[in-house]
């Protein structure tokens, strides 16, 4: 398969970004039906599904290398946005590995593994980096492990230790997330990094993941979908970066609010990774703007329904009170009332752009 | 070994490189993949499920002993029980070099705590296997270790053998009769230690009851069981048949029911994997199983018959 | 300014001896009262070591003490420091004073191999609390109110319900990031 990369685009001002034709319907939809529920909505994280996004274990698409770039340039900037705790090396060698493995057998013309005994040798054609080094030993790459391989990939990760019946966030590399501050949060449990979520009907949702991922097993991965909405085709709303990407919030109208506001959805994974017993927590950040996704009427109608739907305390809960009722405007004219499928595909061919 | 369907519980075929005799109820065996290809990494602490052509297809789990980051071989050292249930006895017996095995991932329920200052392993018998993972890796990274062996006199060159490559004097072998004293060497460990005990039943609840003694905290103490049939015999109804089974003093539930022609799923036999979970009608589960949630413990609805018993006369399971 | 609600702060409990336990050591800032549970009193420890600036300082070495008096905390990590090295499994640490104090007995128990089943840790006051400036790192010490200002930026920071116990701090947040300037009422929450 080929991929016709953008390496120029820019998730920082001045924004330069946009998803193909081909982007748009192979984006993870997030809602499964017009009406919106949380829950944990765990599944088997299996090769297919009813989006192209989820066909590769660690899925690659057209703003790859610009994704890696707007990472380096946040590293450039603040260096503590990747930090490891000493006791994770072994973790951190897991998914160097884990992630080496299935870059290279899902994308064979982008990138290749060749291994004799512990003598690795990594190759990224996009990236153009090809890099020899002996698995196990750190000062035989440019940088420590998880860095070096996190790096090369899009989205966010997270290392959890696992220990004393509970899951430790004791390492990351954290560079596109939707607010949370791995500075502050690193060494966290599992309780500590969620912390009771305000919402009453939530109550007890954390102590069931927590259980079900300590069992989480090698070879048995699972992933879900997380979303909310982003002012301006930013991937770092980091905390720290507040400041920078708050006032964004206030810049919304009713004219600009088809490009400017994106859907933001998480592509959560979570691997067992072997020999630490860790698990690696994969947060793959996914953005298309509203004037996109209305492009296919299924979703055009489905997320005016979900938004116009929101109840009161999730609107508040997401960050979404400012622009809330311009977004659900805009999304009207879209819904005609026609009855939508169940389940995330877009259903049909785009539609063309409204100018 | 990610996201690939569908989902086979034994993906590996093995090949028996090598069977060494260590004395007459060690082996060592060395199994290597068939195709050539590199094997899984196995976790320190982790067990081989095996297929074995007993009578009908059935499974057993050993510790491997061979380090981490060899994908090479596997190794596995395997005793032949008193009362063989047949994989023990099959492998001292009809097991050659060339035959084809085909087992599981490797997978491990044992782990060694991130944070630990020193680790203090103490074995019985085969019950060493797991341990031998924990030294492997726990030199590569030259972290401090203390092993305390127990073994039969008969088993002694045996076992010094198998611990010669870690020759030092933080290991050591107690042989015969004489009576450890645990108190003594729990009692003076530093803090941020941690324990690791695998081996028969009386030895891990001793060690535990000394530790327990010296005051170690219960989350640095972390054991594996090995064989875990014996107990008192009880009585299983099958509510779906109305048939009544007894499970004798030497068997498992599992085994009882099993032998009876009702067959639960089960795969690892050992209470980590969760397959052969039945829900529970009434009476009280004994809970022998390192997979079941304190909660679902708690609740007695649910059972791991592969490793656990009942506290009741009588157990009804929805089979 | 939207907090989300984020409450994510350790609970305290009353104080009493672990029964897993062989030694028991108490350590006190002495800021705090009340911190014991019904079965429990201030002889039930081996050991008890206090922060007093009626004391003297502490000559140190001595070990054998029942009672220890430090003129300041520093002396008293430093003390506490020098004897966990030497420790052996079955000691317990309990800890009463302020949170800082408390999160500071831990880092120097963490340091030890201790894990938080071998620590017990009571908070006589909730509060002045330390918070974490997330955008430039800089903690600020003794804030008492809801926004406090970052000694190392200037920013005007809510203070979150959230606790960072390897950074012993609350999280604070730049309250005005959306409409600089639009700060909210000043309140006293936590003196």
């Amino acid at each position: 398969m080929t991929i016709a990369f953008k390496p120029n685009e820019s998730f920082r001002p001045p924004f330069d970004y946009s998803n193909s034709d081909a982007g748009i319907l192979r984006f993870p939809f997030p809602f499964v039906s017009d009406a919106y529920m949380y829950s944990v909505n765990l599944e088997p994280h299996v090769r297919g599904g009813p989006t192209e996004a989820f066909c590769a274990v660690f899925d690659v698409d057209e703003h790859y290398i610009a994704e890696c770039r707007e990472r380096e340039l946040v590293l450039r900037q603040d260096p503590n946005r990747c930090m490891v705790l000493p006791h994770m090396l072994s973790a951190q060698w897991d998914a160097v590995e884990l992630i080496m493995e299935s870059l290279a057998t899902d994308y064979p013309d982008l990138f290749s593994l060749e291994r004799d005994g512990d003598r690795w040798t990594w190759t990224n054609r996009p990236l153009q980096i090809r890099d020899s080094f002996v698995f196990g030993e750190a000062d035989t790459l440019p940088c420590p492990p998880f860095e070096y391989i996190t790096r090369q990939a899009q989205g966010d990760f997270t290392l959890q230790d696992q220990r004393d019946g509970d899951l430790f966030m004791d390492g990351g590399m954290v560079t596109t997330q939707a607010d949370w501050s791995l500075a502050f949060d690193l060494g966290m449990s599992f309780h500590e990094w969620h912390g009771p979520v305000p919402l009453a009907h939530e109550a007890g949702v954390f102590d069931r993941a927590l259980q079900y991922l300590l069992r989480l097993s090698h070879g048995k991965p699972v992933r879900r979908l997380n979303w909310t909405l982003t002012v301006n085709p930013r991937l770092d709303t980091s905390p720290e970066n507040y400041p920078n990407w708050g006032p964004d919030k206030t810049t919304v109208t009713a004219e600009n609010v088809g490009e400017k506001l994106h859907v933001r959805v998480e592509l959560q994974t979570l691997f067992r990774l072997p020999r630490s017993n860790a698990i690696l927590f994969g947060i793959r950040a996914y953005l298309a703007s509203f004037s996109e996704l209305v492009r296919v009427p299924k979703w055009g109608r489905r997320l005016h329904r979900v938004l116009r739907d929101l109840p009161p305390e999730l609107i508040a809960y997401k960050g979404l009170s400012r622009y809330y009722s311009t977004a659900v405007d805009y999304l009207a004219p879209f819904d005609d009332g026609v009855a939508t499928t169940m389940g995330i595909a877009p259903e049909s061919a785009l539609r063309e752009a409204w100018t | 070994m990610t996201a690939h369907t569908p989902l086979n519980p034994m993906p590996l075929t093995l090949r028996v490189r090598a069977i060494e005799t260590l004395s007459p109820s060690l082996k060592r065996l060395t199994l290597v993949s068939a195709d050539g290809a590199a094997l899984p990494p196995p976790p320190p602490g982790s067990h081989l499920t095996l297929a074995l052509p007993l009578d009908g297809a059935q499974t057993r789990s050993y510790s491997i002993v061979s380090p981490a980051n060899d994908r090479a071989a596997y190794g596995l050292i395997v005793r032949r029980a008193e009362r063989s249930r047949g994989g023990s006895a099959y492998i001292h017996q009809r097991l050659a070099v060339g035959d084809r095995l085909k087992s599981a991932v490797p997978t491990s329920q044992f782990h060694l705590h991130s944070l630990a200052r020193k680790h203090v392993l103490i074995g019985g018998g085969v019950g060493l296997t797991p341990l031998l993972s924990f030294l492997h890796d726990l030199r590569v990274q030259g972290r401090p270790v203390e092993l305390h062996q127990i073994c039969r006199a008969d088993e002694a060159d045996a076992f010094r053998q198998i611990l010669e490559p870690f020759a030092g004097h933080a290991i050591h072998l107690h042989t015969g009769r004489t009576r450890l004293d645990l108190q003594a060497i729990l009692g003076g460990q530093p803090l941020g230690a941690h324990l690791y005990i695998c081996g028969p039943e009386p030895l891990t609840a001793a060690v535990r009851a000394a530790a327990a003694d010296v005051g170690w905290p219960a989350g640095a103490v972390h054991h594996e069981s090995f064989g875990a049939s014996g107990g008192a015999p009880f009585t299983v109804r099958l509510a779906r048949s109305g048939r009544d089974i007894a499970v004798g003093e030497d068997e498992t539930l599992l085994e009882a029911l099993e032998a009876a022609g009702a067959n639960p799923p089960a795969l690892c036999r050992g209470g980590a994997c969760g397959e052969c979970i039945t829900v529970v009608l009434d009476g009280a589960p004994d809970h022998r199983d390192h997979f079941l949630s304190s909660d679902d413990r708690a609740s007695g609805r649910l059972v791991m018959p592969c490793v656990s018993r009942a506290k009741t006369a009588l157990l009804t399971l929805d089979l | 300014m939207n907090d989300q609600g984020i409450k994510s702060r350790p609970s305290y409990r009353l104080l009493s001896l672990d029964p897993t336990g062989r030694r028991h050591l108490l350590l006190s800032d002495g800021t705090a009262v009340g911190a014991f549970a019904d079965d429990t009193t201030l002889q039930d420890f081996d050991e008890r070591w206090t922060i007093s600036d009626l004391g003297e300082a502490h000559p140190g070495g001595d070990h054998q003490a029942r009672d220890l008096t430090f003129g300041a905390e520093p002396q008293l990590l430093a003390d506490l420091d020098r004897r966990l090295k030497t420790e052996q499994i079955g000691l317990r640490l309990y800890a009463i004073g302020t949170e800082p104090f408390l999160w500071r007995v831990m880092a120097v128990a963490a340091e030890a191999g201790m894990g938080r089943d071998e620590v017990r840790l009571f908070a006589g006051r909730l509060g002045p609390r330390r918070v974490y400036c997330i955008h430039c790192g800089v903690i600020a010490d003794g804030v008492v109110a809801n926004v406090a200002t970052c000694p190392g930026c200037g920013a005007a920071l809510f203070v979150r319900d959230h606790f960072s116990r390897r950074l012993n701090a609350f999280a604070g947040v730049k309250v005005d990031a959306e409409v600089p300037g639009d700060l909210p009422a000043v309140e006293i929450l936590y003196a």
